[in-house]
């Protein structure tokens, strides 16, 4: 799968469960991974990327998650 | 021109013999106003009793998940000095030795972009650089990193290792504590900087039993290194502390396994009974010394007690080498996190992880062969597991 | 800003043989025994007949920079330029020669240093941030360590006890400085459960993982105010559930107050390591110098100098003498909350008709 698409269905991922439930970066990668047929590692770096360019931040409340920056 | 705070509490604690925090504070609030509203601001915790700190939660520095804790005032208004007061952990070098120049140029940082004020060091073993504002922490990783320096773990993550001094100035390391805890933390730099496991996970790697890094109490993994074979003894040593030190009393009638025998002239211990407690070798430094084959014993687990009851880590692994580039060892931590990152839940330790699912599913799963150093006396009730192939059908 | 040096991002921390002394360096791994010369000095001696002498001193843990600067002028001076941190907040500097050590040691005390922390003696605590630096610290972490050394100081720099006496500083059960085998270790505690601020949990918050943060179930679902609620009579004010929803303040002035548990330690030394185990369980808050926790500890301190035997740690004295002994020597009340009902409770009771009259 190209990075691009991949990193499409991450955000979109993280963007319906904002509010909701906050993912982990392990929640991402197994639910990414299962759901589209890839390796962990290519979700890892697809999602590294999304964190590089600051579009996900890491973000920590009595555990780390990955979520869409404030505006 | 920084307002001036009365503190009539903190000044109660500048007097007295013992180093002052207060006077810290007061040198760095000199030239810091950040330092000068904490000052404020740690009058008011004191006069009220309560904290006025806020949670953190989302600043850092770009891609990284950790290495920042971010803080805020809950009373801003009164104090915008340290409206945001966050702390930075910076890896310090394994042993926490230093040089002058080195320390010099954090200063200067620390002047330019912080409070001035430090922690030498964290609890965990950073380098805590402690309160500055959102907009300095992009600037202070640039000229740290550009340096040669990296940010430690905080959040769900393989924290910053560390470990004793090791064989850099003590006669006891059986195994390179030093090299281990820098090997390590170059090794997980990713699990270090970006938060993948369920929660926090500790290394410290201690040169002997004595465990003057108190990996036992506070690593999830703890690396404790210990010796197959005798206790090297040097007799003429031993008659020496004869004449100093009642022999009997404060080593042989202390030794736990009664493995010991002294007498009066030549000492002689079964080494097949010892347990490694230290005490002899400890008491008697010129006369005794480690066995010759070295390694570590692994042991998993600790933590203190949020949330069911604080755990020390206990064997897992009687006796490994730990030699670079330390395959066996990598290849078991790998496992292990795989089989946390499986099982585990948000906010679970290893240690209270396998508390829930068990010991005996955790040793299969991981493929590590029970042993007998791994408990303190085996189960006393009858209720255990059989595996299909142990069933005849 | 003037322009900035290009970020590098997983580099670690510098090898430490960058920071080596050179006697250090030279004799690595080569070390054969070592001795202490007197509270704050020791030397060890390397096969090759070399010898570093090492000066201890007490740093108060919050340091500015003006202080690091003092230190590092001294190595400067003194050390060839390098110095080191011990895991318990002191300073080391290191000479090559027993020459250099009274130069050195002299413009220590001149700097009003406080040198010592070496051997059977009480060494600089371990602590947390407190009041300094912690949204949930229930009670200041360097304000009780300055009170507790400035009374024992004597220990740091002089006298002797039967053997080290570890003593460690939480300001909160989530005891970020693990003090659970200490000697003696304070603890910050809750006594009133968390207050909610439902609409700020509405918000702020998220409810399954608040319910899940709590470790005896009392936290349940609110549906109405999409908020939670406390079962009061299961709560144990861990504090656990503000770690993950802020809307659930825990802190109370009044209530907030200090435990305080006694007998652990790390070292396998004679016996195995152990956990520090409950003798005070509230002590109010009484900043600046906390007097009722400063008492209490000298009561302790008293109570294992009277009875310890030599090298015994007071885990061991306790050992020996039994926790039932321990009260009747401190005097400390026994109330109902030394008795465990927690996780590891029944391996506590005593399962045996075997103890000692108080």
């Amino acid at each position: 799968m190209e990075k691009e698409e991949l990193k499409k269905i991450i955000y979109e991922l993280v963007e319906a469960s904002t509010g909701k439930k906050k993912l982990k970066q392990t929640d991402i990668l197994k639910k990414v991974s299962a759901d589209q047929g890839v390796e962990k590692d290519e979700v890892k770096a697809a999602l590294r990327e999304l964190v590089d360019a600051n579009t996900l931040i890491f973000t920590y409340f009595g555990g780390s998650f990955i979520e869409i920056p404030p505006k | 021109m920084s307002k001036k705070y009365d503190t009539p509490l903190l000044d109660e604690l500048e007097k007295g013999a013992f180093p002052s925090f207060v006077k810290e504070i007061k040198l760095a609030a000199k030239h810091s106003d950040m330092a000068n509203d904490l000052l404020g601001h740690t009058e008011l915790c004191f006069k009220e009793r309560v904290t006025h700190w806020k949670h953190g939660g989302i600043v850092g520095v770009r891609g990284y998940g950790g290495g920042v804790i971010g803080r805020y005032s809950d009373i801003p208004d009164k104090f915008p000095g340290v409206a945001h007061f966050h702390t930075v952990r910076v890896n310090s070098p394994s042993g926490f030795y230093y040089s002058a120049a080195a320390l010099r140029d954090f200063c200067d940082l620390w002047d330019k972009y912080g409070s001035g004020l430090t922690n030498v060091h964290g609890s965990t073993g950073d380098l805590v650089f402690l309160g500055t504002k959102t907009e300095f922490l992009e600037p202070f990783f640039a000229e740290v990193s550009s340096r040669g320096w990296d940010l430690g773990g905080s959040g769900s993550a393989m924290r910053t290792p560390s470990g004793c001094l090791g064989m850099s100035r003590c006669e006891w390391a059986n195994i390179d504590a030093m090299a281990i805890t820098n090997d390590i933390t170059h090794h997980y730099q990713d699990e270090m900087h970006r938060p993948a496991f369920p929660y926090k996970f500790k290394f410290k790697v201690a040169g002997c039993p004595v465990d003057c890094i108190a990996s036992i109490a506070r690593a999830d993994m703890s690396v404790i290194g210990t010796w197959k074979g005798d206790i090297r003894i040097n007799q003429d040593e031993v008659a020496k502390y004869a004449k100093t030190m009642d022999i009997k009393a404060e080593i042989i009638d202390m030794c736990p396994t009664g493995c010991m025998q002294f007498d009066g002239k030549a000492m002689k211990i079964d080494n097949s009974n010892c347990n490694r407690c230290m005490h002899c070798i400890a008491k008697m430094t010129k006369a005794l010394r480690p066995g010759t084959e070295k390694g570590a014993t692994l042991l998993l687990g600790s933590k203190a007690p949020i949330v069911t009851g604080a755990l020390m880590s206990w064997v897992i692994v009687p006796f490994i080498k730990m030699e670079p580039p330390y395959d066996e060892f990598y290849d078991l931590i790998d496992k292990i996190w795989e089989w946390w990152d499986e099982n585990g839940k948000n906010r679970e330790r290893i240690g209270e992880l396998i508390e829930r699912l068990s010991f005996p599913r955790f040793l299969k799963e991981v493929g590590l062969d029970p042993h007998p150093a791994m408990i303190k006396e085996p189960r006393r009730d009858p209720f255990f597991f059989w595996s299909e192939e142990d069933i005849e059908r | 800003m003037s322009e900035l040096p290009q970020r590098q991002t997983d580099i670690g921390p510098p090898h430490y043989s960058k920071f080596l002394p050179p006697v250090i360096a030279k004799n690595y791994g080569k070390w054969l025994y070592h001795e202490v010369m007197s509270a704050g000095v020791m030397v060890h001696v390397a096969e090759s007949g070399d010898k570093v002498f090492t000066v201890r001193i007490a740093s108060p843990r919050l340091l500015s920079t003006d202080t690091i600067r003092e230190y590092c002028a001294i190595a400067e001076k003194h050390c060839g330029g390098n110095l080191r941190f011990t895991t318990r907040h002191n300073v080391e500097f290191m000479v090559d020669a027993e020459s250099k050590v009274d130069p050195l040691v002299k413009e220590l005390k001149a700097k009003d240093f406080m040198i010592g922390g070496i051997g059977p003696r009480i060494s600089n605590i371990v602590h947390t941030q407190g009041w300094i630096h912690c949204h949930s610290a229930a009670t200041d972490a360097s304000g009780l360590v300055k009170a507790i050394m400035d009374d024992v100081h004597e220990y740091f720099t002089d006298k002797e006890l039967q053997n080290k006496v570890r003593i460690a500083v939480a300001c909160c059960v989530n005891m970020c400085g693990a003090v659970h085998c200490s000697d003696i270790a304070l603890v910050g505690v809750h006594k009133t459960p968390p207050r909610i601020d439902d609409m700020n949990v509405k918000n702020a918050c998220e409810v399954p993982s608040t319910i899940a943060s709590c470790p005896t179930s009392a936290i349940s679902p609110d549906p109405a105010k999409k908020s939670v609620k406390i079962k009061l009579d299961k709560c144990m004010y861990c504090g656990n559930c503000y770690s993950v929803c802020p809307a659930m303040p825990i802190s109370d002035a009044k209530n907030d107050g200090i435990a305080i548990v006694v007998g652990g330690k790390v070292s396998n030394l004679r016996s195995n390591p152990t956990f520090s185990k409950l003798v005070v369980p509230w002590i109010p808050n009484n900043p600046p110098r906390w007097p009722e926790v400063t008492d209490a500890i000298k009561k302790i301190l008293d109570a294992y100098k009277a009875g310890a035997k030599k090298h015994e740690r007071v885990g061991e004295w306790i050992d020996r003498i039994g926790w039932e002994g321990f009260f009747r020597a401190t005097g400390f009340e026994f109330k109902i909350q030394h008795i465990d009902d927690f996780t590891f409770a029944r391996e506590t009771f005593r399962m045996a008709a075997t103890f000692k009259w108080t």
